[in-house]
């Protein structure tokens, strides 16, 4: 677990400390990824990533091909066709804009191509909502896309980096979506490091073009037809490539440490030891979890916390070692699994996961506000029995269970 | 009662739809059927493989017929790709074919004496009947004479039900069929054999001239590196074939410019001359390997030098 900030002896690369909010983060950390294809489509709450990214490619920062495409599908389009061209690419999206490209997601799977895609999170219509929640990137999660959920301006910043290095990795080739928080960490400003020298960047993640790709050189079509006959066992290798890419995202993120002086893990345990209650949840309301936490603790409450930090793959051994000694797991879902056995979809699977029952919690559902204190409560309702698990219990829905 | 059945045709010859109407016939005569096609590449002359199930009692089951009671060729080029089908045939079941050769030649072709063959000319029915050549009414018309059901006048109403057009056309088609098939009774069946073969589920013939491989070794992403098509012959999608006559023949090569699968071709020819003499010249000949049978050169050739005759 390499949660922490490594000490800073072992840091190599200088960094100066900046402001910005978190799409303008992502949009730098793209820009260091130095992608050779951006197409994308505005849509809120990412649309000042994609305005950032064409003012780079304008200015003359980035030397890439910028693709104002009219739709989200063509945007998911064109990065495919780049990508099968062997270039580095990159969109992003949130929302109805993800369910408008959605029948090209898992052609990005079946070809293995290393599409970075970033996704600040925004519920779906209707009504229309524009604000954050994890309703859009949960709908991926069937897909074959790694998908990383990340906390801070800072995490998203070095995810995406990571997620380049870890697609392009040969022995990955798989699409990779970065997501972090509507508003709460798009639009929200925050201290980050970014290092001094771009170059760093990438010598970390240079371009391998080791995946399949059309060359005039060496011809190839990919996108022919799959017969029942074959269908099955070309997309069963995205399915070992998928369950193997865990060891690369850990080396990765395990390099950056040293290179960057920040790693995260796979998930990422807070004052888990010995804890009879946590509290498992994900994206930017983690601080909030912490201090809830805290106070748990300076009443004698043995709690923890734990944050999902990347859900494609599932890291089942982790998470079984990181939560198979505490008693009351409460999950805190930001999306709703509508109609599903537990109405939270971290839930399901984390309850698939430890075989046993968990606390099944809605909250921020369409961006409904939360507090430290919201989250305290809840947590007290689950140690002291009055929430039981299995049932569906909900933080700030008026009228709730 | 059950009856299984397996229908082995081309794309564009109706296999699916003469399934259908069978199924639809049985099922007004009150039996339980079930139609059930294999589609691949959805590609005229590309063969097709149709299950068909029939029985007294309900069910459920669309278990892919291994053994079949009924084995229907549409086409007698058929026969040899798809013996693997005929080999399964059960000892005392049928084989149908629809060819223009002789009963005893099928017959020797087919390879079977434990199986009833009934023989007839479906394409030449369809023909006279439905100008069009579709030889699957005509083989619903022999389904029903071997088999005993369904009745003529519900595969008339199936007709009705399923294509409502053409019904007293096809009708015709399939009741001449019903009258004229030739039946060859097994010279002897032994009640306890098994069939030679079976109707494999991966026996599937739509993958061409690969090795089945495990996933690990399968090209990634499903990429395909050039290769060629040559093997891939296509002239047994043919019902018909050109043949030319060299003294009509002007070399105008109108043939040649319209024929969409380049499988006319100019080859040296040697031919004897006036005085005896041994002559070389280039004369219009065809591939048949990848004639379709498609007949545009027919139509465009100027002198009628070019006519199609039947093949199957």
């Amino acid at each position: 677990m390499t949660a922490q900030v490594l000490a800073p002896k072992e840091r190599k690369v200088a960094q100066r400390r900046i402001a910005l909010t978190g799409n303008h983060a992502v949009a730098l950390a793209v820009k260091m990824c130095r992608p050779e294809v951006i197409a994308a489509y505005p849509i809120t709450p990412q649309t000042p990533v994609v305005e950032r990214l064409a003012e780079y490619v304008n200015n003359g920062e980035l030397d890439a091909e910028y693709i104002p495409v009219e739709s989200e599908h063509s945007a998911m389009s064109a990065v495919i066709g780049a990508s099968a061209m062997g270039a580095r690419t990159f969109t992003e999206t949130a929302s109805q804009g993800l369910g408008h490209m959605y029948e090209n997601l898992p052609i990005a799977v079946g070809l293995r191509l290393p599409i970075v895609m970033g996704m600040a999170v925004r519920t779906y219509s209707a009504p229309i909502n524009v604000w954050g929640d994890y309703s859009d990137v949960m709908s991926m999660r069937e897909l074959g896309w790694i998908i990383y959920l990340t906390q801070t301006a800072q995490e998203a910043f070095d995810t995406v980096i990571q997620a380049y290095r870890v697609a392009e990795d040969s022995r990955v080739h798989l699409p990779v979506v970065v997501a972090y928080d509507g508003f709460w960490t798009s639009h929200v400003l925050q201290p980050l490091e970014v290092p001094e020298d771009e170059e760093e960047v990438m010598r970390f993640a240079p371009i391998t073009r080791s995946w399949v790709k059309l060359d005039v050189d060496r011809p190839v079509s990919i996108g022919a037809v799959g017969t029942p006959e074959w269908y099955w066992e070309i997309r069963w290798q995205a399915v070992e490539a998928l369950r193997g890419s865990i060891k690369v995202i850990e080396e990765v993120d395990e390099e950056f440490g040293k290179v960057f002086g920040r790693s995260y893990g796979l998930a990422v345990p807070y004052r888990l030891e010995n804890a009879e209650l946590a509290i498992v949840t994900y994206g930017s309301i983690f601080g909030l979890v912490k201090k809830a936490v805290d106070r748990l603790r300076a009443e004698g409450v043995r709690a923890g916390a734990l944050r999902l930090r990347v859900i494609r793959p599932w890291p089942r051994d982790l998470l079984r070692k990181l939560l198979g000694h505490v008693d009351k797991v409460v999950v805190i879902d930001r999306a709703i699994n509508h109609g599903g056995p537990l109405y939270g979809p971290m839930a399901v699977e984390l309850e698939a996961t430890l075989a046993r029952p968990v606390y099944n919690v809605l909250a921020t559902v369409g961006m409904r506000a939360i507090d430290t204190d919201m989250i305290y409560e809840g947590a007290l309702k689950a140690y002291r029995g009055q929430w039981v698990p299995d049932e569906v219990y909900t933080i700030g829905l008026r009228g709730g269970p | 009662m059950r009856i299984e059945t397996v229908w082995l045709g081309r794309g564009g010859q109706g296999i699916v739809t003469a399934t259908y109407i069978i199924a639809n016939a049985a099922i007004l005569d009150g039996f339980y059927a079930m139609a059930n096609p294999e589609f691949g590449a959805e590609r005229r002359g590309a063969p097709v493989k149709a299950f068909l199930t029939i029985s007294k009692e309900p069910f459920d089951d669309q278990e892919p017929v291994k053994t079949p009671d009924v084995v229907v060729v549409f086409d007698d080029k058929l026969i040899e790709p798809m013996r693997f089908a005929i080999d399964a045939a059960k000892p005392g079941g049928y084989v149908i074919v629809n060819t223009a050769k002789k009963p005893e030649e099928v017959k020797r072709l087919v390879g079977r004496n434990d199986v009833y063959l009934v023989v007839l000319d479906a394409i030449d029915i369809a023909r006279r009947h439905v100008k069009l050549d579709v030889p699957n009414g005509p083989l619903a018309g022999a389904f029903a004479k071997v088999m005993g059901f369904p009745r003529l006048e519900s595969i008339r109403q199936a007709f009705e039900n399923q294509l409502g057009k053409a019904v007293e056309e096809n009708f015709a088609a399939t009741k001449e069929a019903y009258e004229t098939a030739v039946v060859i009774p097994p010279e002897r069946v032994d009640p306890t054999a098994k069939p030679r073969g079976i109707i494999s589920t991966t026996s599937a013939f739509l993958t061409g001239p690969y090795e089945l491989v495990g996933w690990a070794e399968v090209n990634k992403a499903g990429a395909v590196y050039p290769g060629t098509s040559l093997p891939y012959t296509t002239g047994g999608w043919r019902i018909d074939k050109p043949v030319i006559d060299h003294s009509k023949c002007i070399m105008c090569r109108k043939c040649w410019l319209y024929c969409p699968d380049d499988a006319v071709i100019e080859a040296w020819k040697e031919i004897e001359g006036p005085r005896g003499r041994k002559i070389r010249m280039k004369a219009i000949e065809f591939d048949y390997n990848y004639c379709k049978g498609c007949g545009i050169c027919a139509d465009v050739c100027p002198t009628g030098a070019i006519q199609m005759v039947r093949e199957i």
